[in-house]
């Protein structure tokens, strides 16, 4: 209460949502999007606990996050007052760090000291819970402490060392994750890419990170990643992974990844080192920083020099996909509706996916050009976060076009937003691949399960009407319909607009590595 | 799954930090989280505020990693490697200067108590060596020191 009554004498545009894990989940998008720190504010109790999923989100990608929540006053803490709850407690595991502010005078010094532990080092969301009576209470700006841990330094004696690496690959590869956008190391990755001629792949938060029409792109690997890339990384000699953590959807059965290959690990998080894959060099150091110095060991080589046979070798791995892909664009379904949105929303869009197949889908099949273009909940696999993320990142970006790629089972889990994008007037279009399934979870069901469809079929409302329910507009698509023409309508619409694709109940994402298994049991089609 | 225990590899790390119970309860919950392998835990205060030593029971390179992961942590002001040692008083009429000086171990005698400190290991060849010598005998458990920090009684 203290807070809103404060809250219209100052320059702060708050944005009211229906639900205080899209409140997070917003802050999130926000802060993905634009590399700012995202901001949520909570009540305490209830309201406190709603934010959980939205900071384990963000802890899991490193998402700068700063949590404000309210607590009860000083005296009924401890007494298990009305709406008291041990937030702090409750959140220690996924969250960078947490205050309680018992002193007035530390109010000030704490929000600013929050800020910059959420955007420092290796970023992740802060929470800041503060008692009734303190806001009550009267302060000053009474000063700031500095942080007390520097960035890692660059020097390194692995930057000569990677350099030589580099040098002598025959089948190198460049693995950029996260920690490349959220250092604003692109171009130094697009220019060591280019002076050494190696080949990019990304992981699926890397996405975006390099340009996808880039010659030197290949694609993404893991579990649903391309087979191509895949059987790259199996193939490799060397891979520089920059900015990444080795996530068991890329490895799988690590004692098999890349097992020919020299590791070259770069992470800002000393920690990660080592953690899963054992490098041949680790360097702890800011991506953009590490890649900037290893640059400088590697002025004397012409661009793109390098590796020529391997490039041939892994363009002609893909020819099989690219023809695949060819032949399947005009065929109703998940793949029609990526390309009609990826053809008509234009360079400036930013997708923002949920969780299951649709965000596999949507990874494979669209071209992201612009860095923090494709945002996604990887880590902690968040479904029912698209919607709200993109609120985010609509306000971040009010003109360019922003779409929500969902499927039936996440987009019912904060549908009530719309009611927010509605009362701002947010231009975001939604793509619901509706196939009356939890999708995923029955992919796996039918191969690992026999087909045990259990607890996976799932209802929904008439998403046209909702819409309507909402003030907002929507269609049903079904096979018949023009997929383009759904999708130009959708752009053509002010303001939010919802599109209901019926999909295949059964359509699968391939390729797949089952969970813990190598690119040697990787299905590829149905019936493999 | 933690990690399965060596047995073999204890590795001591020193951890100072400030926040009280809060950032107590912060640190706990890493060790839980991070799967630690904790074989030895033990809290102290001071006046530069509290402090833990863990031991690690993992090869040395986990245990860096590990160090790294509590040196993250914004409560704390420090995180490093510390020494193991192990203190024994005993009493004995044999030499045993000779022999605190063969196994690598401090010694000294404070009222008739000979106070020995040393590594685990090397008090056990201390020890050893003094075979039926040793008339009685306490040992008081491992205990961590930072590591550089100078020798002596404990």
């Amino acid at each position: 209460m203290p807070f809103y009554d404060a809250l219209p004498d100052y320059p702060l545009r708050h944005v009211l949502t229906r639900h205080e894990q899209a409140a997070a989940h917003a802050a999130d998008g926000y802060a993905r999007s634009t590399g700012r720190v995202g901001v949520c504010v909570a009540t305490s109790g209830p309201g406190a606990t709603n934010l959980v999923t939205g900071l384990a989100t963000a802890q899991m990608d490193s998402v700068p996050l700063v949590a404000i929540t309210g607590q009860v006053g000083r005296p009924a803490l401890g007494k298990d007052s009305f709406q008291e709850t041990n937030v702090m407690g409750m959140t220690l595991p996924f969250t960078k760090h947490s205050f309680l502010v018992e002193d007035p005078n530390e109010l000030y010094p704490t929000m600013r000291r929050a800020f910059e532990i959420a955007r420092s080092g290796r970023p992740g969301p802060v929470l800041i819970d503060v008692p009734k009576d303190v806001q009550f209470a009267a302060t000053n700006d009474n000063g700031y402490r500095r942080l007390k841990k520097a960035p890692p330094p660059v020097e390194s004696p692995g930057l000569e060392r990677t350099a030589m690496l580099l040098r002598s690959a025959k089948r190198p590869l460049i693995l950029a994750g996260h920690g490349v956008t959220l250092g604003g190391a692109e171009m130094e990755l697009r220019l060591l890419a280019e002076r050494t001629g190696i080949p990019v792949v990304t992981t699926l938060l890397g996405i975006s990170a390099f340009p996808d029409d880039h010659p030197l792109y290949l694609g993404w690997p893991g579990m649903h990643g391309q087979a191509s890339v895949n059987r790259a990384i199996d193939r490799s000699d060397l891979l520089f992974a920059v900015g990444m953590r080795f996530d068991d959807r890329i490895t799988g059965a690590v004692h098999k990844f890349a097992k020919d290959a020299k590791v070259v690990h770069i992470d800002i998080d000393p920690s990660e080192l080592g953690k899963v894959v054992k490098p041949t060099v680790g360097i702890a150091a800011d991506a953009k920083a590490a890649m900037r110095s290893i640059l400088g060991h590697l002025d004397d080589i012409s661009e793109g020099e390098g590796c020529e046979q391997w490039r041939e070798e892994l363009a002609t791995s893909q020819e099989p996909e690219r023809r695949r892909k060819e032949s399947v664009r005009d065929e109703y379904g998940p793949i029609q509706v990526m390309e009609a949105i990826k053809g008509t929303a234009g360079p400036n869009l930013r997708l923002v996916t949920d969780v299951g197949q649709h965000q596999m889908w949507a990874a494979q099949f669209f071209e992201f050009t612009k860095a923090n273009s494709h945002i996604t909940s990887g880590g902690l696999g968040t479904m029912g976060f698209a919607l709200p993320a993109a609120m985010g990142v609509a306000f971040a970006y009010p003109d360019d076009p922003v779409w929500v790629i969902a499927g039936d089972g996440g987009i019912q889990m904060n549908i009530q937003e719309l009611a927010t994008i509605r009362e701002f007037g947010l231009n975001i279009k939604v793509a619901v691949l509706n196939n009356g399934y939890l999708g995923m979870v029955r992919q796996w069901q039918q191969f690992f399960h026999n087909r045990r469809y259990s607890e996976t079929p799932i209802t929904g409302p008439d998403y046209e009407r909702l819409t309507a329910a909402y003030g907002l507009s929507g269609r049903t698509v079904r096979e018949g319909d023009s997929v383009v023409d759904a999708i130009r309508w959708a752009n053509e619409q002010e303001g939010c607009t919802f599109l209901d694709f019926h999909i295949d109940p059964e359509a699968n994402v391939y390729p797949m590595i089952p969970s813990g298994m190598s690119v040697n049991e990787m299905i590829e089609e149905d019936g493999a | 799954m933690p990690e399965p225990a060596t047995g073999v590899a204890l590795n001591t790390v020193e951890v100072r930090f400030t926040g009280g119970m809060l950032a107590l309860n912060r640190l706990l919950m890493t060790l839980q989280n991070k799967r630690m392998p904790v074989a030895g835990f033990t809290l102290g205060r001071d006046g530069e505020g509290m402090r833990a030593t863990i031991t690690l029971d993992c090869p040395p390179e986990q245990a860096l990693r590990y160090t790294a992961i509590i040196s993250a942590l914004e409560d704390v002001t420090e995180a490093g490697p510390a020494q193991t040692v192990e203190v024994a008083l005993l009493e004995t009429a044999a030499d045993w200067r000779t022999a605190a000086e063969m196994a690598g171990i401090e010694a000294h005698e404070d009222d008739g108590t000979v106070v020995a400190t040393g590594e685990p290991e090397k008090v056990d060849d201390f020890l050893a060596s003094l075979g039926d010598g040793i008339d009685d005998m306490v040992r008081l458990g491992p205990v961590a020191r930072p590591e550089g920090e100078a020798g002596g009684g404990v």
